[in-house]
């Protein structure tokens, strides 16, 4: 644990919640986003300032300026760093003070030098840690057939919800409202039934094994799958907020959808989504970042006007039907935790 | 709420397990009692079958006047583990829990009855087919499976005397649900009924078909499995126990039939409650006197053993009083 494991200010989460999900690893960017420029984000309230150094490390760090509080992300960058916007001190790699200009032969204090956080960069996604432990390992969630020979991997633009991050993974986990949801994308209104499914637990969560026969070919692509076709949608929840899901396609097709819910805030949410797909390889990206857009776009209305905005965790609170196992599976994980039963946000 | 249901849940002998297809295993059941008799069934009928925590809905795959109940249970892909627990674990003489037969898929009497059926789902058309034959109905019965090994008790029906109005379809050879529909089902009969089972995707498609040909709606059914409201009322049969609320020293009566989350509120004891299933914990109550007979998917294996908590919305219990830290 790093010393200095401090809560930001204006946390929207409990002071104890933080604490816990802080240990976790979230996506703060898109590895093409980020470069010499000083780029500013947010993870669970803490400004973050993102860049690369021409070692090509990227560099993670709170973004405020250690000598008078200033954004960092409103400065500029080059090869050899960031400078701050109000009186040019530089910041160079691993987010050491490299230049004070007013008086550029004297020592710089170490008190100069940045708080950083480190950097993994995987499935094209920037991924850090706010309480990272270490001597250990980054536990970054595994993506199905990512790595795979003959995968074509695309990685959608972010997707911002004005919501908390377990009410979005939860209705990426619902298998219930694809009839009513997802009209314009894939749903059929006349097939609402959810058949069984049982929830399995996991080292780091949960997975779910859900056939069904809605399909999962855009409306308006011609549907290639035989009548009676049990599609099998494959789901695996790492808590907290990171959950993939494998769409079984007729002819062995597999679709893998990674959706990483970075919480900004607890009433804020980026969502990363790097897909990856066996079939239609030589098809644009530009077609998956549409649909996905679609898809996501159909979630996003209902996820942001629902009540209460956080995600209650005490079964009593809400009514739960057959078709909520993964929801219910996923509460209990995130109880599991050691989160408060009301998960204040 | 559960109300007194007419339910009955009775024991049954596992008397033969056969293999009838690649993943589908033909259970017979038998009265406990040698000579005695399972209560009488319909074609079509259904029953509920409880073995450990599961609790499953089989049709049953002959009429059942022998006194006894033929169920065809396919190994579900992804299932909550019900059929799983039937493949794996049911040994013959073992006992399960059934309740009398059901009816939600009732045969209607015509000059004429297409039954299609794909997989499992031949299971109640066959019973309707052998019911259709001893009353020298007209029918013919479709069966479609993806080839010969998965298609269950294919060789028994092939022996049975009306084999020759059953036309099998088989996918791996070109005949699918899409590809070679019968071509009754494109001309509509004013005295006919037709009646799909199968997978969901196959149902529907059968269906559309039919209704875009000119069949009324009346004239088609279907039968569907899932865990319908009698199901459920079925969760809470068992031998009546008193519960004692602790706080008060109040003891209520549970009968079978009703559970604790009934009986409290119906007395002004309050209690929490939300699927009323046993699947989200909601009614988890801590336990301090007697053994609960949990019925939930809540509890793991090490809580169940504990006994120091149950879900009242579902579970009994296995002692004849309980006291809940109510």
């Amino acid at each position: 644990m790093p010393a200095e494991l401090t809560v930001p200010r204006e946390c929207t989460f409990d002071p104890d919640d933080w604490r816990i999900i802080a240990r976790y690893w979230y996506p703060i960017a898109l590895a093409t986003e980020v470069g010499a420029a000083p780029l500013g984000v947010k993870l669970l309230d803490q400004p973050l300032v993102v860049y690369r150094t021409d070692d090509s490390r990227t560099v993670i760090a709170n973004d405020i300026c250690p000598h008078r509080g200033t954004p960092l992300s409103l400065g500029r960058g080059d090869a050899r760093g960031i400078t701050c916007a109000y009186h040019g001190f530089r910041f160079g790699a691993g987010g050491r003070c490299v230049d004070v200009p007013a008086h550029p032969q004297a020592k710089i204090p170490s008190r100069l030098h940045l708080r950083t956080y480190p950097a993994v960069e995987r499935y094209g996604l920037i991924w850090t840690c706010l309480a990272a432990d270490p001597d250990t390992e980054p536990d970054i969630p595994t993506h199905p057939h990512w790595d795979d020979a003959g995968f074509q991997r695309i990685n959608c633009p972010w997707i911002d919800i004005a919501a908390f991050a377990g009410r979005q993974i939860e209705g990426f986990l619902d298998v219930a409202h694809f009839g009513f949801v997802h009209l314009k994308s894939f749903g059929n209104p006349d097939n609402p039934v959810v058949p069984d499914y049982a929830a399995a637990p996991t080292p780091d969560g949960f997975e779910v094994e859900y056939w069904s026969t809605v399909g999962n070919y855009p409306i308006g692509v011609v549907d290639r799958s035989k009548p009676g076709f049990q599609w099998l949608r494959h789901f695996r929840l790492h808590v907290p907020f990171t959950a993939t899901l494998v769409v079984h396609f007729p002819d062995e097709g597999k679709l893998s959808i990674m959706n990483a819910a970075s919480p900004v805030s607890a009433r804020m949410t980026r969502m990363f989504a790097p897909i990856c797909r066996n079939f239609d390889t030589d098809q644009p990206e530009q077609a998956v970042h549409d649909f996905n857009r679609i898809v996501f776009e159909e979630d996003r209305a209902i996820v942001e006007v629902q009540k209460p905005e956080n995600l209650p965790l005490d079964p009593r609170l809400e009514v739960n039907v057959p078709a909520d196992r993964s929801s219910i599976a996923y509460r209990r994980a995130l109880r599991g935790l050691g989160l408060g039963s009301f998960f204040t946000a | 709420m559960t109300t007194n249901t007419q339910a009955t849940s009775m024991p049954a002998v596992v008397h033969a397990l056969t293999r009838a297809a690649t993943d589908a295993l033909l259970i017979e059941l038998r009265h406990p009692d040698s000579g005695g008799r399972l209560p009488e069934a319909r074609p079509g009928d259904h029953i509920d079958v409880r073995f450990g925590r599961h609790l499953r809905q089989y049709s049953l795959y002959s009429s059942a006047t022998d006194g006894r109940y033929l169920i065809c249970v396919k190994r579900e892909r992804g299932g909550r583990g019900g059929s799983a627990a039937l493949h794996d674990e049911l040994r013959v003489t073992d006992i399960v829990q059934v309740s009398s037969p059901h009816n939600r898929f009732p045969p209607v009497r015509g000059t004429r009855t297409l039954l299609l059926g794909a997989g499992i789902g031949i299971t109640p058309l066959r019973a309707m087919a052998e019911a259709l034959w001893h009353e020298r109905d007209r029918f013919d019965l479709w069966f479609y499976a993806p080839d010969r090994d998965s298609a269950p008790l294919l060789e028994y029906i092939a022996t049975r005397p009306y084999a020759d109005r059953v036309h099998l379809r088989l996918s791996t050879q070109g005949q699918s649900a899409r590809t070679a529909l019968p071509d009754e089902l494109e001309h509509p009969a004013p005295d006919a009924h037709v009646y799909v089972c199968g997978p969901a995707g196959f149902m529907e498609h059968v269906r559309a078909r039919a209704r875009k040909a000119g069949w009324a709606d009346e004239q088609l059914h279907q039968e569907t499995f899932t865990l319908d409201a009698e199901a459920s009322a079925a969760l809470s049969e068992g031998d009546e126990f008193a519960v004692r609320v602790a706080s008060s020293g109040e003891t209520y009566r549970v009968p079978s039939g009703s559970s604790v989350a009934d009986v409290l509120p119906a007395n002004g004891v309050d209690v929490d409650l939300s699927c009323e299933q046993g699947i989200c914990g909601a009614c988890l109550v801590p336990v301090l006197t007697g053994i609960p007979d949990h019925r939930d998917e809540v509890l793991s294996e090490a809580e169940r053993t504990a006994n120091d908590r149950m879900t009242i919305c579902c579970s009994r219990a296995r002692t004849a009083e309980l006291t809940l830290d109510l």
